[in-house]
């Protein structure tokens, strides 16, 4: 088991759709914008997901299928830092969302919010056995601006070319 | 040349669904039915990738992976009624990526580097045709991928070449301006030139 890599953390929690409200759900998470999705609300969060699993795979070489008796949410996250302190600020800052997300889920409490909303993505929670990432160290904030600087560059650099060593120190100076 | 997959839906231009796409990040998220030894054989693999790192270096060094992870689920937490209790036959392996590039690509780097480590992690799953060649091994992933209603990247445009190329050049930038703050023109101008000839692989 293995729900670290680095200062990143891998959570996931598989919760059972309540009967009747897949299709709800289903159109909810669609209707999400990606650029303002409510997950930029939570800072550390450098990849997440929410899918629904209507059904196992089953292939036909298994002795015998297997089949889920309900749908079920999976909601998968890469953040910085510990479990504990991103579920509370998710369960807080999501909370608009989360009722209409985990709020169609059976055993969720009804405000979603809170510590309820934490002890129930908790008990759902499906650990990691291998989690890798290409850079475990860094944090979003990192990344962004490490991203940023390097842009600042390139721009300079090209802006730069030809200029005289008194300019090209005053320049840089200014910029940076 | 393989043969490409036949898609389950509508497609973009990197070979997957819409929402499975943010900027240049892509999601794929996929289940496989276990066979019994896998019960043993999959945590045995975990434990070993997550003990020593470097037999996973491989995976690591493929250029265009943010994030992976593979768990197994035996079992399904219960929350009471209305949610019956799920009886599983077989555990599940759960496999989600986050890259950047093509679905296609992906799956071909996959199949063609990971190679041994493929068999490794899905060897045990009922189905898994090989890595190679990477014509069935793309239809088996197609049939297991589960697309996502929402994906979400914190920088949807950036590779993760570009990432770790920004990590290894924001240091280089601190140490260059700390070494210059009191050069003189010439002297800076200098500098400056091999500044960017050292770090010219990170922009």
């Amino acid at each position: 088991m293995s729900n670290t890599s680095g200062q990143a953390t891998a959570f996931m929690a598989l919760t059972p759709i309540r009967p009747g409200e897949e299709e709800a759900l289903r159109t909810f998470l669609d209707a999400l914008p990606q650029p303002t999705s409510p997950l930029t609300r939570l800072p550390g969060t450098h990849f997440a997901r929410w899918v629904i699993l209507d059904d196992w795979v089953n292939d036909p070489s298994q002795g015998r299928g297997d089949h889920l008796a309900s749908r079920y949410l999976i909601f998968t996250s890469n953040f910085d830092g510990p479990l504990d302190p991103y579920l509370d600020e998710l369960c807080v800052r999501l909370a608009p969302e989360a009722k209409e997300i985990w709020g169609r889920c059976v055993g969720c409490p009804p405000d979603a919010t809170g510590p309820q909303l934490k002890a129930y993505l908790l008990h759902n929670k499906i650990d990691t056995g291998f989690f890798v990432a290409a850079y475990p160290h860094a944090t979003v904030a990192q990344v962004k601006a490490a991203l940023a600087g390097r842009e600042q560059l390139i721009a300079f650099a090209v802006r730069a070319q030809g200029m005289r060593a008194e300019d090209l120190r005053s320049a840089f100076v200014e910029e940076f | 040349m393989s043969e490409p997959a036949a898609p389950s839906g509508p497609v973009t231009t990197t070979g997957t669904a819409p929402a499975n796409v943010d900027g240049q990040a892509i999601a794929i998220t996929v289940f496989s039915a276990v066979k019994p030894l896998g019960r043993v054989w999959l945590p045995l693999v975990f434990w070993f990738a997550t003990t020593f790192p470097k037999s996973s270096g491989t995976l690591a060094r493929l250029s265009f992976i943010h994030f992976a992870r593979w768990s197994l689920v035996r079992k399904i937490p219960f929350n009471g009624p209305p949610q019956r209790q799920e009886k599983l036959n077989y555990p599940h392996l759960f496999f989600e990526s986050n890259f950047n590039g093509g679905w296609e690509e992906y799956i071909d780097a996959f199949s063609h580097i990971l190679t041994r480590g493929m068999k490794f992690f899905w060897g045990t799953s009922y189905g898994f045709p090989q890595p190679l060649p990477t014509g069935p091994f793309k239809t088996y992933i197609k049939r297991n991928e589960i697309v996502a209603s929402h994906f979400y990247g914190a920088y949807p445009e950036a590779t993760t070449t570009m990432i770790l190329s920004a990590l290894e050049l924001a240091p280089k930038l601190d140490a260059f301006k700390a070494r210059t703050r009191n050069m003189s023109a010439e002297a800076f101008a200098e500098q400056w030139r091999l500044f960017l000839a050292d770090v010219q692989d990170c922009l």
